[in-house]
Protein backbone atom coordinates (compact mmCIF):
# COMPACT_ATOMS: atom_id res chain seq x y z
CA UNK A 1 0.00 0.00 0.00
CA UNK A 2 0.92 3.62 -0.85
CA UNK A 3 0.43 4.34 3.01
CA UNK A 4 2.99 2.32 3.84
CA UNK A 5 6.38 3.34 1.59
CA UNK A 6 8.59 4.65 3.87
CA UNK A 7 9.72 8.04 3.94
CA UNK A 8 13.16 7.74 5.58
CA UNK A 9 14.07 5.37 8.34
CA UNK A 10 11.41 3.74 9.96
CA UNK A 11 9.00 6.44 9.16
CA UNK A 12 6.08 5.76 6.49
CA UNK A 13 3.39 7.72 4.96
CA UNK A 14 1.03 6.96 6.96
CA UNK A 15 2.99 8.36 9.86
CA UNK A 16 3.27 11.70 8.04
CA UNK A 17 -0.01 11.44 8.00
CA UNK A 18 -0.77 10.90 11.78
CA UNK A 19 1.50 14.08 12.25
CA UNK A 20 0.02 15.87 10.28
CA UNK A 21 -3.49 15.33 11.84
CA UNK A 22 -1.79 15.52 15.55
CA UNK A 23 -0.59 18.46 14.41
CA UNK A 24 -4.19 20.47 12.97
CA UNK A 25 -5.93 18.60 16.14
CA UNK A 26 -3.49 20.69 18.91
CA UNK A 27 -4.00 23.74 16.77
CA UNK A 28 -7.73 23.55 16.45
CA UNK A 29 -7.63 22.84 20.39
CA UNK A 30 -5.41 25.60 21.32
CA UNK A 31 -7.68 28.57 18.85
CA UNK A 32 -10.63 26.67 20.97
CA UNK A 33 -9.15 27.47 24.22
CA UNK A 34 -7.55 30.63 23.41
CA UNK A 35 -10.88 32.47 21.83
CA UNK A 36 -12.23 30.97 25.51
CA UNK A 37 -9.73 32.41 27.66
CA UNK A 38 -10.31 35.61 26.13
CA UNK A 39 -13.94 35.47 26.09
CA UNK A 40 -13.01 34.53 29.78
CA UNK A 41 -11.06 36.89 30.45
CA UNK A 42 -12.40 40.12 28.47
CA UNK A 43 -14.08 42.01 31.65
CA UNK A 44 -11.32 40.70 34.14
CA UNK A 45 -8.01 41.59 32.63
CA UNK A 46 -6.48 44.38 29.98
CA UNK A 47 -6.05 42.92 26.47
CA UNK A 48 -2.33 43.24 26.98
CA UNK A 49 -2.09 40.51 29.68
CA UNK A 50 -5.08 38.40 27.83
CA UNK A 51 -2.80 38.60 24.48
CA UNK A 52 0.32 37.28 27.12
CA UNK A 53 -1.99 34.35 28.61
CA UNK A 54 -3.58 33.57 25.06
CA UNK A 55 0.14 33.28 23.81
CA UNK A 56 1.48 31.05 26.19
CA UNK A 57 -1.50 28.22 25.91
CA UNK A 58 -1.45 28.23 22.60
CA UNK A 59 2.10 27.63 22.26
CA UNK A 60 2.56 25.34 25.24
CA UNK A 61 -0.15 23.33 23.39
CA UNK A 62 1.69 23.26 20.43
CA UNK A 63 4.90 22.18 22.11
CA UNK A 64 3.22 19.29 23.41
CA UNK A 65 1.87 18.53 20.56
CA UNK A 66 5.02 18.81 18.82
CA UNK A 67 6.71 16.54 21.64
CA UNK A 68 4.44 14.00 21.13
CA UNK A 69 5.00 13.62 17.78
CA UNK A 70 8.63 13.35 17.96
CA UNK A 71 8.59 9.50 18.95
CA UNK A 72 6.14 8.70 15.86
CA UNK A 73 9.51 10.41 13.52
CA UNK A 74 11.81 8.41 15.77
CA UNK A 75 13.23 10.46 17.82
CA UNK A 76 13.43 9.37 21.33
CA UNK A 77 12.48 11.84 23.97
CA UNK A 78 14.28 9.54 27.24
CA UNK A 79 17.48 11.60 25.76
CA UNK A 80 15.69 14.75 25.92
CA UNK A 81 14.14 13.99 28.81
CA UNK A 82 16.89 13.51 31.19
CA UNK A 83 18.45 16.69 29.60
CA UNK A 84 15.33 18.38 29.69
CA UNK A 85 14.98 17.20 33.51
CA UNK A 86 18.17 18.56 34.38
CA UNK A 87 18.03 21.86 33.01
CA UNK A 88 14.58 21.74 34.53
CA UNK A 89 16.07 21.73 37.70
CA UNK A 90 18.64 24.58 37.10
CA UNK A 91 15.87 26.66 35.21
CA UNK A 92 13.57 26.13 38.32
CA UNK A 93 16.30 27.27 41.08
CA UNK A 94 17.78 30.68 38.90
CA UNK A 95 13.57 31.26 38.11
CA UNK A 96 12.16 30.60 41.30
CA UNK A 97 11.16 34.16 42.01
CA UNK A 98 10.17 35.20 38.56
CA UNK A 99 8.15 32.36 38.45
CA UNK A 100 6.82 33.24 42.08
CA UNK A 101 6.09 36.69 40.99
CA UNK A 102 4.48 35.61 37.39
CA UNK A 103 1.96 33.30 39.61
CA UNK A 104 1.26 36.48 42.09
CA UNK A 105 0.72 38.19 39.23
CA UNK A 106 -1.98 35.64 37.32
CA UNK A 107 -3.51 35.97 40.79
CA UNK A 108 -3.75 39.45 41.27
CA UNK A 109 -5.11 39.59 37.66
CA UNK A 110 -7.83 37.13 38.79
CA UNK A 111 -8.51 38.81 42.13
CA UNK A 112 -8.36 42.38 41.00
CA UNK A 113 -7.70 44.45 44.52
CA UNK A 114 -7.25 47.32 42.62
CA UNK A 115 -7.13 48.58 39.41
CA UNK A 116 -5.15 50.76 36.97
CA UNK A 117 -5.67 54.71 37.66
CA UNK A 118 -6.82 53.73 41.24
CA UNK A 119 -4.87 55.17 44.20
CA UNK A 120 -3.83 52.58 46.62
CA UNK A 121 -1.28 51.99 49.68
CA UNK A 122 1.07 48.56 49.17
CA UNK A 123 3.07 48.00 52.01
CA UNK A 124 3.55 51.45 53.05
CA UNK A 125 4.07 52.83 49.75
CA UNK A 126 0.84 55.08 48.34
CA UNK A 127 0.21 56.47 44.70
CA UNK A 128 -1.89 55.85 41.62
CA UNK A 129 -1.75 52.26 40.04
CA UNK A 130 0.37 52.78 36.57
CA UNK A 131 0.27 49.22 35.75
CA UNK A 132 -0.53 45.56 36.91
CA UNK A 133 1.76 43.12 34.53
CA UNK A 134 2.67 39.32 34.42
CA UNK A 135 6.17 40.00 36.53
CA UNK A 136 5.42 43.69 38.27
CA UNK A 137 3.10 46.19 39.26
CA UNK A 138 3.95 49.51 39.10
CA UNK A 139 2.85 52.82 41.24
CA UNK A 140 3.15 56.07 40.39
CA UNK A 141 3.81 57.92 43.86
CA UNK A 142 1.73 61.22 45.04
CA UNK A 143 5.28 62.38 44.90
CA UNK A 144 5.49 61.74 41.45
CA UNK A 145 8.11 58.83 41.47
CA UNK A 146 8.01 55.71 40.18
CA UNK A 147 7.80 52.47 42.14
CA UNK A 148 7.99 48.90 40.85
CA UNK A 149 6.99 46.15 42.79
CA UNK A 150 7.51 42.53 42.35
CA UNK A 151 3.81 40.98 42.48
CA UNK A 152 4.69 38.15 44.96
CA UNK A 153 5.58 41.48 47.15
CA UNK A 154 2.11 42.86 46.45
CA UNK A 155 0.39 39.49 46.51
CA UNK A 156 1.72 38.78 50.26
CA UNK A 157 1.42 42.26 52.21
CA UNK A 158 -1.53 44.27 52.62
CA UNK A 159 -3.16 46.18 50.03
CA UNK A 160 -5.32 49.39 51.05
CA UNK A 161 -7.65 50.43 48.05
CA UNK A 162 -8.35 54.13 48.70
CA UNK A 163 -11.50 54.47 45.53
CA UNK A 164 -12.40 50.43 45.28
CA UNK A 165 -15.96 51.79 47.53
CA UNK A 166 -17.45 54.77 45.57
CA UNK A 167 -17.66 57.05 49.12
CA UNK A 168 -15.44 57.38 52.08
CA UNK A 169 -15.66 59.20 55.13
CA UNK A 170 -13.12 61.73 56.85
CA UNK A 171 -13.07 63.58 59.77
CA UNK A 172 -11.66 66.72 62.22
CA UNK A 173 -11.44 67.31 65.44
CA UNK A 174 -12.22 70.71 66.20
CA UNK A 175 -11.44 72.22 69.84
CA UNK A 176 -13.46 75.08 71.29
CA UNK A 177 -13.18 76.98 74.66
CA UNK A 178 -15.16 76.16 77.70
CA UNK A 179 -16.81 79.72 77.00
CA UNK A 180 -18.06 79.15 73.60
CA UNK A 181 -21.78 77.08 72.86
CA UNK A 182 -20.83 73.63 71.88
CA UNK A 183 -24.25 73.40 70.23
CA UNK A 184 -24.15 76.71 68.45
CA UNK A 185 -20.89 75.44 66.74
CA UNK A 186 -22.16 71.87 65.74
CA UNK A 187 -24.97 74.14 63.83
CA UNK A 188 -22.73 76.30 61.85
CA UNK A 189 -20.43 73.50 61.28
CA UNK A 190 -23.58 71.14 60.19
CA UNK A 191 -24.77 73.90 57.87
CA UNK A 192 -21.27 74.57 56.33
CA UNK A 193 -21.90 70.78 55.47
CA UNK A 194 -25.54 70.66 54.38
CA UNK A 195 -24.01 73.81 51.48
CA UNK A 196 -20.87 71.97 50.41
CA UNK A 197 -22.30 69.92 47.49
CA UNK A 198 -19.46 67.21 47.73
CA UNK A 199 -20.65 66.02 50.98
CA UNK A 200 -22.87 63.41 51.24
CA UNK A 201 -26.50 63.93 52.19
CA UNK A 202 -26.30 60.01 52.92
CA UNK A 203 -24.80 58.29 54.67
CA UNK A 204 -25.20 61.04 57.30
CA UNK A 205 -22.60 63.26 58.98
CA UNK A 206 -21.87 62.90 62.65
CA UNK A 207 -20.87 66.07 64.44
CA UNK A 208 -21.00 65.43 68.21
CA UNK A 209 -18.73 66.44 71.37
CA UNK A 210 -16.24 64.09 71.72
CA UNK A 211 -14.32 64.87 74.75
CA UNK A 212 -13.70 67.75 77.46
CA UNK A 213 -10.11 68.08 76.80
CA UNK A 214 -7.38 69.42 78.95
CA UNK A 215 -7.88 72.82 76.94
CA UNK A 216 -10.82 72.76 74.88
CA UNK A 217 -14.07 71.38 74.04
CA UNK A 218 -13.43 68.70 71.32
CA UNK A 219 -15.86 68.72 68.65
CA UNK A 220 -15.89 65.69 66.35
CA UNK A 221 -16.96 66.12 62.99
CA UNK A 222 -17.28 63.23 60.53
CA UNK A 223 -18.59 63.60 56.91
CA UNK A 224 -19.07 61.51 53.33
CA UNK A 225 -17.33 62.17 50.66
CA UNK A 226 -17.47 60.28 47.16
CA UNK A 227 -14.11 58.42 47.55
CA UNK A 228 -12.18 60.59 44.24
CA UNK A 229 -13.57 64.14 46.03
CA UNK A 230 -12.69 63.72 49.54
CA UNK A 231 -9.12 64.86 49.99
CA UNK A 232 -9.77 68.01 47.91
CA UNK A 233 -12.91 68.19 49.92
CA UNK A 234 -11.65 67.70 53.62
CA UNK A 235 -8.60 70.36 52.37
CA UNK A 236 -11.55 72.88 51.72
CA UNK A 237 -13.55 72.78 54.57
CA UNK A 238 -11.70 73.15 57.60
CA UNK A 239 -10.33 75.98 57.09
CA UNK A 240 -14.11 77.06 56.39
CA UNK A 241 -15.55 75.97 59.12
CA UNK A 242 -12.64 77.79 61.07
CA UNK A 243 -13.86 80.89 59.72
CA UNK A 244 -17.03 80.45 60.03
CA UNK A 245 -17.06 79.33 63.87
CA UNK A 246 -14.80 82.46 64.50
CA UNK A 247 -17.73 84.98 62.81
CA UNK A 248 -19.81 83.65 65.21
CA UNK A 249 -17.37 84.52 68.10
CA UNK A 250 -16.42 81.20 68.92
CA UNK A 251 -12.99 80.66 69.20
CA UNK A 252 -10.95 77.44 68.47
CA UNK A 253 -9.18 76.77 71.60
CA UNK A 254 -5.12 76.78 71.99
CA UNK A 255 -3.43 75.04 74.93
CA UNK A 256 -3.14 77.27 78.23
CA UNK A 257 -2.81 76.42 81.86
CA UNK A 258 -3.97 78.72 84.78
CA UNK A 259 -0.90 78.12 87.67
CA UNK A 260 -2.82 79.17 91.43
CA UNK A 261 -0.44 79.89 94.17
CA UNK A 262 -0.51 77.50 97.41
CA UNK A 263 1.11 80.66 99.13
CA UNK A 264 1.70 84.06 97.99
CA UNK A 265 5.20 84.93 96.62
CA UNK A 266 7.41 86.89 98.51
CA UNK A 267 7.42 89.95 96.18
CA UNK A 268 3.64 90.73 96.48
CA UNK A 269 3.89 89.91 100.38
CA UNK A 270 6.53 92.80 100.36
CA UNK A 271 4.49 94.76 98.39
CA UNK A 272 2.00 94.61 100.46
CA UNK A 273 3.73 95.77 103.85
CA UNK A 274 5.25 98.81 101.64
CA UNK A 275 1.78 99.84 101.07
CA UNK A 276 0.59 99.46 104.57
CA UNK A 277 3.39 100.74 105.84
CA UNK A 278 3.08 104.11 103.45
CA UNK A 279 -0.64 104.41 104.37
CA UNK A 280 0.32 104.74 108.11
CA UNK A 281 2.12 107.37 107.94
CA UNK B 1 -42.73 93.78 31.72
CA UNK B 2 -40.61 96.92 32.45
CA UNK B 3 -39.04 98.55 29.29
CA UNK B 4 -35.47 99.85 30.24
CA UNK B 5 -32.24 101.67 28.52
CA UNK B 6 -34.53 102.51 24.87
CA UNK B 7 -35.47 100.43 22.32
CA UNK B 8 -33.42 97.81 23.03
CA UNK B 9 -33.57 95.95 25.98
CA UNK B 10 -36.74 95.20 28.78
CA UNK B 11 -36.99 93.57 31.84
CA UNK B 12 -39.46 90.96 32.86
CA UNK B 13 -39.92 89.24 36.14
CA UNK B 14 -40.11 85.78 36.77
CA UNK B 15 -41.47 83.79 40.08
CA UNK B 16 -39.36 81.85 42.21
CA UNK B 17 -41.83 79.08 43.70
CA UNK B 18 -41.16 76.58 45.93
CA UNK B 19 -38.05 78.35 47.53
CA UNK B 20 -38.59 77.17 51.14
CA UNK B 21 -36.80 73.50 50.70
CA UNK B 22 -33.18 73.58 51.66
CA UNK B 23 -32.14 72.16 48.11
CA UNK B 24 -34.26 74.29 46.13
CA UNK B 25 -33.34 77.38 43.98
CA UNK B 26 -31.04 80.07 46.01
CA UNK B 27 -34.00 82.64 47.09
CA UNK B 28 -31.95 85.23 46.95
CA UNK B 29 -31.79 85.62 43.11
CA UNK B 30 -33.84 87.91 41.16
CA UNK B 31 -35.43 86.52 38.15
CA UNK B 32 -35.10 89.56 35.61
CA UNK B 33 -33.97 89.52 31.99
CA UNK B 34 -32.37 91.79 30.05
CA UNK B 35 -32.41 91.17 26.16
CA UNK B 36 -30.84 93.44 24.19
CA UNK B 37 -33.00 93.07 21.18
CA UNK B 38 -37.10 93.36 22.25
CA UNK B 39 -38.08 91.19 19.38
CA UNK B 40 -36.06 88.27 20.48
CA UNK B 41 -37.89 88.36 23.95
CA UNK B 42 -40.96 88.71 22.14
CA UNK B 43 -40.70 86.03 20.20
CA UNK B 44 -39.43 83.04 22.73
CA UNK B 45 -40.53 84.84 26.43
CA UNK B 46 -37.62 83.06 28.17
CA UNK B 47 -34.53 82.75 27.51
CA UNK B 48 -34.72 79.19 26.29
CA UNK B 49 -34.26 78.94 22.57
CA UNK B 50 -31.96 79.51 19.09
CA UNK B 51 -29.97 83.03 18.63
CA UNK B 52 -27.93 83.83 15.95
CA UNK B 53 -24.24 85.41 16.91
CA UNK B 54 -23.32 88.14 18.28
CA UNK B 55 -26.09 88.17 20.81
CA UNK B 56 -25.95 89.20 24.37
CA UNK B 57 -28.72 88.22 27.10
CA UNK B 58 -28.28 89.47 31.15
CA UNK B 59 -30.36 88.53 34.31
CA UNK B 60 -29.81 90.78 36.44
CA UNK B 61 -27.20 89.57 38.91
CA UNK B 62 -27.88 85.91 38.22
CA UNK B 63 -27.14 85.22 34.17
CA UNK B 64 -25.20 87.25 31.90
CA UNK B 65 -24.82 85.66 28.61
CA UNK B 66 -22.84 86.83 25.58
CA UNK B 67 -21.18 86.28 22.11
CA UNK B 68 -19.64 89.29 20.94
CA UNK B 69 -17.92 89.79 17.87
CA UNK B 70 -14.25 90.45 18.08
CA UNK B 71 -12.52 91.02 15.10
CA UNK B 72 -12.42 88.07 13.13
CA UNK B 73 -13.67 86.20 16.02
CA UNK B 74 -16.20 85.98 19.02
CA UNK B 75 -15.62 86.14 22.72
CA UNK B 76 -17.86 84.37 24.69
CA UNK B 77 -18.52 85.37 28.42
CA UNK B 78 -20.87 84.04 30.96
CA UNK B 79 -21.45 84.89 33.97
CA UNK B 80 -24.12 82.48 36.23
CA UNK B 81 -24.50 82.48 40.08
CA UNK B 82 -21.13 84.36 40.69
CA UNK B 83 -19.15 82.27 38.31
CA UNK B 84 -17.53 83.60 35.18
CA UNK B 85 -16.78 81.63 31.97
CA UNK B 86 -14.77 83.01 29.03
CA UNK B 87 -13.73 81.52 25.83
CA UNK B 88 -12.87 82.39 22.78
CA UNK B 89 -14.81 81.15 19.30
CA UNK B 90 -12.89 80.93 16.47
CA UNK B 91 -15.94 81.19 13.98
CA UNK B 92 -17.12 82.77 10.83
CA UNK B 93 -20.82 82.35 11.85
CA UNK B 94 -23.49 80.07 13.90
CA UNK B 95 -26.06 79.69 15.93
CA UNK B 96 -26.39 79.13 19.55
CA UNK B 97 -29.10 77.11 21.68
CA UNK B 98 -29.81 77.49 24.54
CA UNK B 99 -31.91 75.33 26.60
CA UNK B 100 -32.48 72.88 29.55
CA UNK B 101 -30.25 70.09 30.26
CA UNK B 102 -29.51 66.47 32.15
CA UNK B 103 -28.73 68.25 35.92
CA UNK B 104 -25.93 65.78 35.96
CA UNK B 105 -22.44 68.47 35.28
CA UNK B 106 -22.04 71.04 37.96
CA UNK B 107 -20.25 71.02 40.36
CA UNK B 108 -18.56 68.04 38.52
CA UNK B 109 -19.90 65.34 37.03
CA UNK B 110 -19.19 62.57 39.05
CA UNK B 111 -22.60 60.46 38.34
CA UNK B 112 -25.33 59.69 36.02
CA UNK B 113 -28.03 59.36 38.59
CA UNK B 114 -30.13 61.50 39.67
CA UNK B 115 -31.93 60.72 43.45
CA UNK B 116 -35.05 62.60 44.48
CA UNK B 117 -36.09 62.48 47.65
CA UNK B 118 -39.71 62.77 48.48
CA UNK B 119 -41.05 65.13 51.29
CA UNK B 120 -43.63 62.49 52.31
CA UNK B 121 -43.67 58.99 52.04
CA UNK B 122 -45.57 57.67 49.60
CA UNK B 123 -48.16 54.56 49.87
CA UNK B 124 -49.20 53.17 46.47
CA UNK B 125 -52.23 50.62 46.97
CA UNK B 126 -51.43 46.59 45.50
CA UNK B 127 -51.91 46.20 41.68
CA UNK B 128 -52.06 49.99 40.98
CA UNK B 129 -51.23 52.98 39.05
CA UNK B 130 -50.66 56.08 39.83
CA UNK B 131 -49.45 59.76 38.44
CA UNK B 132 -47.79 61.99 40.68
CA UNK B 133 -45.45 65.10 40.08
CA UNK B 134 -42.23 65.59 41.33
CA UNK B 135 -39.21 68.34 40.92
CA UNK B 136 -36.07 67.98 39.51
CA UNK B 137 -33.01 70.45 39.67
CA UNK B 138 -32.11 71.41 35.83
CA UNK B 139 -28.84 72.74 34.50
CA UNK B 140 -28.92 75.37 31.34
CA UNK B 141 -26.41 74.22 28.36
CA UNK B 142 -25.37 76.60 25.95
CA UNK B 143 -24.58 75.02 22.74
CA UNK B 144 -22.97 76.36 19.36
CA UNK B 145 -24.29 74.61 15.90
CA UNK B 146 -22.50 75.69 12.80
CA UNK B 147 -24.26 73.74 10.06
CA UNK B 148 -25.74 70.48 11.55
CA UNK B 149 -22.25 69.97 14.04
CA UNK B 150 -23.20 70.76 17.44
CA UNK B 151 -20.71 71.64 20.31
CA UNK B 152 -21.52 72.41 24.10
CA UNK B 153 -20.38 75.81 24.71
CA UNK B 154 -21.04 76.25 28.29
CA UNK B 155 -22.76 74.63 31.53
CA UNK B 156 -24.81 76.75 34.71
CA UNK B 157 -27.09 75.94 36.80
CA UNK B 158 -29.01 78.15 39.40
CA UNK B 159 -30.09 75.29 41.24
CA UNK B 160 -28.59 74.30 44.97
CA UNK B 161 -26.10 71.49 44.21
CA UNK B 162 -25.78 68.20 46.94
CA UNK B 163 -24.42 64.69 46.18
CA UNK B 164 -25.65 61.73 48.13
CA UNK B 165 -24.81 57.68 48.55
CA UNK B 166 -27.71 55.34 47.39
CA UNK B 167 -26.94 51.95 48.81
CA UNK B 168 -23.82 51.24 50.88
CA UNK B 169 -20.58 52.36 50.33
CA UNK B 170 -19.32 49.26 49.16
CA UNK B 171 -21.84 48.47 46.07
CA UNK B 172 -23.99 51.90 46.31
CA UNK B 173 -24.06 54.68 43.29
CA UNK B 174 -23.04 58.29 44.55
CA UNK B 175 -26.26 60.43 43.20
CA UNK B 176 -26.95 63.83 42.35
CA UNK B 177 -29.75 64.48 45.45
CA UNK B 178 -32.95 66.54 45.07
CA UNK B 179 -35.39 67.14 47.71
CA UNK B 180 -38.82 67.13 45.55
CA UNK B 181 -42.44 67.94 47.19
CA UNK B 182 -45.21 65.25 45.87
CA UNK B 183 -47.73 67.34 43.84
CA UNK B 184 -50.79 65.52 42.50
CA UNK B 185 -50.97 68.24 39.55
CA UNK B 186 -48.19 70.49 37.88
CA UNK B 187 -47.01 72.80 39.62
CA UNK B 188 -45.84 76.21 39.10
CA UNK B 189 -41.58 76.15 39.31
CA UNK B 190 -39.06 78.53 38.06
CA UNK B 191 -37.74 77.18 34.83
CA UNK B 192 -34.65 78.57 35.08
CA UNK B 193 -33.93 76.12 38.22
CA UNK B 194 -36.21 73.55 38.56
CA UNK B 195 -38.39 70.85 36.41
CA UNK B 196 -40.98 69.22 36.51
CA UNK B 197 -41.22 65.10 35.98
CA UNK B 198 -44.54 63.75 35.78
CA UNK B 199 -44.40 60.39 37.41
CA UNK B 200 -46.56 57.29 36.79
CA UNK B 201 -46.23 54.86 39.31
CA UNK B 202 -47.05 51.32 38.77
CA UNK B 203 -47.26 48.71 41.67
CA UNK B 204 -47.10 45.40 40.17
CA UNK B 205 -46.99 43.53 43.42
CA UNK B 206 -50.20 42.29 45.60
CA UNK B 207 -48.37 44.60 48.56
CA UNK B 208 -49.13 48.24 49.64
CA UNK B 209 -45.74 49.62 49.10
CA UNK B 210 -44.04 52.74 50.58
CA UNK B 211 -42.17 55.02 48.54
CA UNK B 212 -39.68 57.63 49.77
CA UNK B 213 -37.60 58.45 46.66
CA UNK B 214 -36.51 57.73 42.86
CA UNK B 215 -33.74 57.28 41.35
CA UNK B 216 -33.16 58.06 37.78
CA UNK B 217 -30.45 57.52 35.04
CA UNK B 218 -29.88 60.97 33.29
CA UNK B 219 -29.26 58.90 30.03
CA UNK B 220 -32.55 58.35 29.62
CA UNK B 221 -34.06 61.71 30.40
CA UNK B 222 -36.33 63.45 27.60
CA UNK B 223 -37.03 66.72 28.54
CA UNK B 224 -39.09 69.78 27.30
CA UNK B 225 -39.74 73.02 27.79
CA UNK B 226 -41.89 76.19 27.19
CA UNK B 227 -42.23 79.82 28.05
CA UNK B 228 -43.76 78.26 31.60
CA UNK B 229 -41.84 74.96 32.55
CA UNK B 230 -39.05 72.16 32.06
CA UNK B 231 -40.69 68.64 32.17
CA UNK B 232 -39.79 65.19 31.70
CA UNK B 233 -42.67 62.10 31.76
CA UNK B 234 -40.91 59.06 33.77
CA UNK B 235 -42.34 55.90 35.04
CA UNK B 236 -41.27 53.56 38.36
CA UNK B 237 -42.62 50.27 37.71
CA UNK B 238 -42.47 48.84 41.52
CA UNK B 239 -41.64 44.53 41.13
CA UNK B 240 -41.68 44.22 44.70
CA UNK B 241 -41.25 45.39 47.95
CA UNK B 242 -37.81 46.76 48.22
CA UNK B 243 -37.09 46.76 44.08
CA UNK B 244 -38.32 48.93 41.30
CA UNK B 245 -37.20 50.01 37.81
CA UNK B 246 -37.08 53.98 36.50
CA UNK B 247 -37.15 54.88 33.07
CA UNK B 248 -38.46 58.10 30.97
CA UNK B 249 -40.92 58.23 28.26
CA UNK B 250 -40.29 60.27 25.56
CA UNK B 251 -43.11 62.76 25.42
CA UNK B 252 -43.95 66.18 26.50
CA UNK B 253 -46.04 66.70 29.32
CA UNK B 254 -48.20 69.76 27.80
CA UNK B 255 -48.88 70.02 24.24
CA UNK B 256 -47.00 72.08 22.16
CA UNK B 257 -43.69 71.87 24.09
CA UNK B 258 -39.98 71.94 22.46
CA UNK B 259 -38.00 69.05 22.86
CA UNK B 260 -34.47 69.97 24.43
CA UNK B 261 -31.58 69.06 23.08
CA UNK B 262 -29.99 66.01 25.34
CA UNK B 263 -25.76 66.81 26.28
CA UNK B 264 -25.77 63.15 25.71
CA UNK B 265 -26.64 63.35 22.41
CA UNK B 266 -24.59 66.48 21.44
CA UNK B 267 -21.47 64.85 23.15
CA UNK B 268 -22.27 61.76 21.04
CA UNK B 269 -21.99 59.07 23.94
CA UNK B 270 -23.00 55.80 23.13
CA UNK B 271 -26.16 55.04 25.62
CA UNK B 272 -26.24 51.86 26.56
CA UNK B 273 -29.39 51.91 29.42
CA UNK B 274 -31.61 54.10 30.09
CA UNK B 275 -33.39 52.34 32.86
CA UNK B 276 -32.50 52.41 36.47
CA UNK B 277 -33.17 49.47 39.20
CA UNK B 278 -33.74 50.56 42.22
CA UNK B 279 -32.44 47.87 44.47
CA UNK B 280 -30.97 49.10 47.74
CA UNK B 281 -34.80 50.24 49.04
CA UNK B 282 -37.76 52.31 48.02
Amino acid sequence: MILETVVYGDVTLLDLMRIVVILVIAIVIAKGLTLNIKRGLRDKIDKYHIEVITKVVYYGIIVIAVLAVLPILGIKLSGLLVAGGIAGIVLGIASQSVVGNLIAGLFLMIERPMKIGQSVNIAGIAGVVEDIRVISTTLRTFDGLYVRMPNEKVFTTNITNYVEHVARRFEYIVGIRYSDDADKAIGIIQNLNEEHPLTLKSPSSDIFVDNLGDNAVNIIVRLWAPSTEWYGVKKELLWKIKRALEDEGIEIAFPQRTVWFANELRKQELDRSEVSESGSE
Amino acid sequence: MLLVNGAHAFIVSTLCSNSNSAYKCNPSFAKVFIFRNTLEYLARGLMYGYYDIPFGLEESGVVSLSLEKDGENFIYQSVAAGVRVDKIVLARTGHVLINPIEPMHKPKELTSFLLVEFDKTLLVEPERAKKIFITYPIEIGVFISSGTVVEVLDIFTLARQKFTLYGDPRNGVICKYWSSNVYSSLPAVDPLCEGVIELSITNATKEWVKITKAIFNAYGMKMYYNDARVTMKATMKILHGKLAETDFVDAPVEQGMKKSMELYTAKKLTVTSTKFLMGWGL
